[in-house]
Parts: C-alpha cells; structure tokens; sequence
C-alpha cells in the first residue's frame, strides 16, 4: 500500500493544496492591486511548474533539451501574446 | 521494433519516445492557444456593460470546489501512472477511476456554475466580459469532457490488453494531457476567479 503513494507526489499535492490556499489571501485581505498580482503571480507559477516537473517528469525524458526549448518557446510566445495584447489595448490607453 | 528493457514502457520504443516527444509540441500548442484566450479575457474583463460584473457574478464555494477537484485529480493521475511503473494492473485502473470521477465532478460543478450565470441573466451574448469569460472556461471545459472520453478509452484498452509498449504510452500521454489541464485551471483560478473577487 505503501509504495503505492510516494512522497514526492504526497508532498507535491499538499503543497499545491498549500499554495491554492496561500492564493486564498487576496480575496479575504484588504491588499493593493500590485500586492495581490505579485502573490497570484508567484503562486500561480510555483504550482504549474511543479505540476511540469513532478508530475509531467518533463526531465526523464531523453529529448529533454528539445522539450525545455520547445515549451520555453511556447511560453515566451504566450508572455508576448498576453502583454503584447494587453500593452496594445489596455495600458496604451490609461 | 526494438524494446529497451532499461526504460519504462512508455519510453521502451523509438516510436514511443517519439509520440511522447510530440505530444509536448502539441502542448506548446495548447499554451499559445489558451494565451490568445486570457488575453482576450483580460483586454475585455472590465467590458461589462449593462450586465454585471465579475464581482457581482463569480462565487468563491464552487470555484473552490472546482479546484480541489481538479487538483486532486491531477494527483490521483499522477499515482496511477506511479502504479503503472510499478506494474500493478489493478491499482493503476482503480487510480484512473478516481481520477476520471473527479473530473466528471469538475465538470458537474461548472456546468451548474453557467447554468446559474444564465440564470441571473449573464449569458455570452450580455457583455464583452462575459463573452470572453464562457470562451476561456467553455474552451478548458471541452478540454476536460474530450478528456473523460479518452481516459475512459485507454482504460477498456489497459483492461483488455495489460500494459503493453502501446498502451503504457497511451496511459502515459493521456496524463499529460490531464496535468496540462490542471495548470491551465490554476491560471483560470488565479487570474479570472480570485483577481475578479479581489
């Protein structure tokens, strides 16, 4: 039964648990935009890349050089959409 | 085709490692596709017309529900996967189960969530935000009932065949799948739910 639940992944859940909760605080407190996006941001990060590490074993695969470029190029794709949309339609305007 | 004992199964083949290689493309993919949709979600979040606004219609229980049922799931998958290595039949399908209930649980959730949107007269065709909010939830939605279909497909095939090269690579890509859903769901939570009730 035991070896059925490894730790790493016990740890990886609860400490994903952890986070939602962390992320929790800036709906009940009273925090500053800035403040509230810097403690999304983190979290958010955090817990997706240990869901890539932990769970997805982006590592163990011998390809992996390819794979980190591969999906560091999506994101940088992905970074530039976002702000590049929000830069061209939001921000510009304020 | 040649079998490396060395790896586990899912790896054991060129071809398998090559499915897996290209499975991450498509997930390199599915990040920029999702990426279009937050940016429009957020370009438009404060479009709210005459209708109401994300304060007034996002509920913080069954988002937190939601959540924890995905993130659950994503775990459960991940000790299934766990089990395959170990070669424990059983306990990967029962693994699977689980996490199969629980996305069906997610789903339940969500679709009782638009039902009430509509129901307090939020429909896509009331705001910009609202439009944008149904294509970045329907959108990862889709995702996870195309997911349910896939997993209950790899589970018939893992019973009726055993964990073979092929069906260990399908269990395998199929989990990725499953934890990409689970990290968009977290951007969703983070960046739609609790910045728009912040």
């Amino acid at each position: 039964m035991k070896q059925l639940f490894p730790l790493p992944h016990v740890m990886g859940f609860v400490f994903s648990l952890i986070l939602s909760l962390v992320a929790l605080a800036v709906v009940y407190f009273d925090l500053s935009y800035t403040a509230g996006m810097t403690i999304l941001l983190i979290t958010a990060i955090v817990q997706a890349s240990l869901q890539l590490l932990l769970f997805m074993h982006i590592g163990e695969n011998s390809d992996r050089s390819t794979l980190y470029t591969n999906i560091a190029y999506a994101l940088f794709v992905g970074v530039v959409t976002i702000l590049g949309t929000l830069f061209t339609m939001v921000w510009g305007y304020n | 085709m040649k079998i490396d004992h060395s790896l586990p199964l899912e790896y054991s083949t060129e071809e398998n490692r090559l499915k897996v290689l290209g499975f991450w493309i498509f997930l390199g993919a599915e990040i920029a596709l999702f990426s279009t949709l937050f940016a429009v979600y957020f370009t438009l979040a404060n479009r709210y017309g005459n209708g109401p606004s994300a304060k007034e219609i996002f509920e913080l229980k069954p988002v937190l529900i939601e959540t924890f049922l995905l993130l659950t799931s994503s775990f459960t998958i991940g000790l299934g996967i766990h089990a395959m290595r170990l070669g424990l039949k059983k306990a990967m399908m029962t693994f699977f189960m689980i996490t199969l209930v629980l996305g069906l649980g997610f789903l339940g959730v969500e679709i009782t969530e638009f039902v009430t949107y509509v129901h307090e007269g939020a429909t896509m065709q009331t705001s910009a935000f609202l439009s944008s909010l149904f294509t970045l939830l329907g959108t990862h939605g889709a995702h996870v009932t195309f997911g349910l279909l896939w997993g209950t497909a790899i589970l018939l095939q893992v019973r009726k065949h055993g964990f073979t090269p092929e069906t260990a690579n399908k269990s395998f890509i199929f989990s990725l799948y499953w934890h990409f859903l689970d990290v968009v769901w977290i951007f969703i939570f983070s960046f739609v739910y609790l910045k728009g009730l912040m």
